[in-house]
């Protein structure tokens, strides 16, 4: 991995980032900023635009206003600059940004290992054998060496989450973002996965993640972002956030949750 | 009723002229073949150039669109005629696309080719698009979140598996353009249904009419079996809790 390229060791920083789909504004000037190594938990009810915010950061949906950074490098060419993706780095964001979503979407075709390969091999031009290599490793870390051969629909949802998570980091990513990737599973197969990414923590990724479990990111979390009507209301260390919130609506929030 | 039978049914008259039908009947097979291909390759060139993104594309967009519905709409006993009445016609045209006799193969097979290839390919095109449609939008965000470009996403996981789904349709296709390759003998291609009926013109018996009919038979009905079968065994994917085919 690189190293860190200023003193402050700002790997991400969003700056205004506004978004509307239609008359809808879901992103109302969001001010962000992720350092090397960091894990941010993004807490919110829904339709609070956490997982808009994660799709801008890798241009999924690109941001109509405000300007991202993205290893000092300006990843929007900023608004009225012209139409479609041109506008956007677009590679330089994906070779660096992974991202888990809450479906998984796995290729179903695919087996697991291929999965994992597939990418490395037509994107990074890697060898065969290279991404064969590599893929079953990850694999391995993800605690399914048994399951390469696997296709998609023989996998429990924990497994295939996981294999989502490993096809993800193949690419080498310096950020990973993960879009309430325990939201569609049963409550036994949540901690697996969680548990695969809090090693991804320990070992030093920088992740963003938008999350309703709140155990994780008072646990794993170097920071905690609470967001509500497409701004952030309160940011801050898990235990200032969580255990005593400034603001209303994070207490309200967070009333809701944790009352069950 | 033995007037009847002779009339359609004569076996002694069919074995008389077996081989003069299945001749035609072997062109008919080449038409469909050849043009099937093609059309297949064509439909889904159509209903990629449909797909593609962005607004500088959208001409391209619109004029694919427009090229689908339009061959849709026009009957293709009169594009073959169209075809093969005009392009003869033009003289800037060199000979050898004027009038092509392509491998021993004379100018009315290759005009046949050519109408059939713009009319079906404009239908498969939209049944390989009713595939792409049917691939949920997720699989394209992943292919894209991963650094793949539209055209690497497409041919690497949409596209596999959209045609999946819609080989059962496509099949259907390719049996009613097998049909329709008779549509040929209009301009004097010599497939089964004009030797056919030219026996019977001759002979006044439509027995060697009869046999090309069973001829089509014999292709198309295991077509039609296979392509029911390969309904189901794509709905059983998806039934829950359903042996699973392969397991049987």
């Amino acid at each position: 991995m690189d190293g860190p390229s200023d003193g402050s060791g700002v790997i991400l920083s969003l700056r205004g980032v506004c978004k509307r789909f239609g008359d809808l504004e879901v992103l109302r000037g969001v001010d962000l900023e992720v350092k090397r190594g960091e894990v941010v938990c993004v807490l919110g009810p829904s339709g609070s635009g956490k997982s808009t915010l994660l799709r801008c950061v890798n241009l999924l949906e690109p941001p109509e206003e405000g300007d991202i950074h993205l290893e000092e490098r300006s990843i929007c060419k900023g608004p009225g600059s012209g139409t479609g993706e041109q506008s956007w780095e677009l590679d330089f964001v994906r070779q660096r940004v992974g991202i888990v979503f809450q479906q998984f979407n796995l290729f179903p075709h695919k087996t697991a290992l291929e999965n994992v390969t597939m990418a490395q091999e037509k994107v990074l031009g890697r060898p065969k054998a290279e991404a064969r290599s590599k893929g079953a490793q990850l694999l391995e870390r993800v605690g399914l060496a048994d399951k390469l051969g696997e296709y998609p629909e023989r996998l429990s949802g924990g497994q295939q989450q996981r294999v989502a998570i490993a096809r993800a980091l193949a690419m080498d990513p310096h950020v990973m973002l993960f879009d309430e990737v325990t939201s569609a599973l049963d409550p036994e197969l949540v901690k697996e996965v969680l548990d695969v990414m809090r090693e991804l923590a320990e070992e030093g990724m920088t992740m963003i993640v938008v999350t309703h479990e709140i155990g994780f990111a008072r646990d794993v979390a170097d920071r905690v972002v609470f967001m509500d009507g497409g701004v952030i209301v309160e940011e801050g260390p898990p235990a200032q956030v969580l255990e005593n919130p400034r603001e209303e609506r994070t207490k309200q929030f967070l009333g809701l949750v944790l009352e069950h | 009723m033995e007037e009847f039978l002779k009339q359609f049914f004569d076996v002694g008259f069919m074995v008389d002229h077996f081989d003069e039908v299945l001749d035609g009947f072997w062109i008919t097979t080449q038409l469909a073949v050849l043009s099937g291909i093609l059309a297949l390759i064509w439909g889904l060139i159509l209903a990629t150039l449909r797909q593609l993104p962005g607004k500088a594309l959208m001409p391209v967009r619109f004029l694919t669109i427009a090229y689908i519905d339009v061959f849709r709409g026009i009957p293709l006993l009169m594009l073959i005629l169209l075809i093969a009445g005009g392009i003869p016609a033009l003289e800037f045209l060199p000979e050898w696309l004027r009038l092509p006799e392509w491998f021993g193969k004379p100018d009315s097979f290759w005009f046949g080719v050519l109408a059939i290839t713009i009319t079906y390919g404009a239908y498969m095109a939209e049944v390989y698009r009713a595939g792409i449609e049917s691939v949920p939008q997720g699989q394209m965000e992943a292919a894209r979140s991963l650094g793949m470009n539209h055209g690497q996403a497409m041919r690497n996981v949409i596209l596999p598996q959209a045609v999946r789904k819609v080989i059962a349709p496509l099949l259907n296709d390719f049996v009613a353009l097998t049909k329709d390759t008779t549509l040929v003998s209009f301009i004097a291609l010599n497939e089964v249904t004009l030797v056919a009926s030219d026996i019977q013109s001759e002979t006044f018996n439509s027995s060697a009419l009869t046999l090309g009919a069973i001829m089509f038979l014999v292709v198309t009905l295991p077509l039609a079996r296979l392509v029911d079968k390969l309904i189901s065994r794509e709905q059983s994917r998806f039934t829950r809790g359903a042996p699973r085919v392969e397991a049987l």
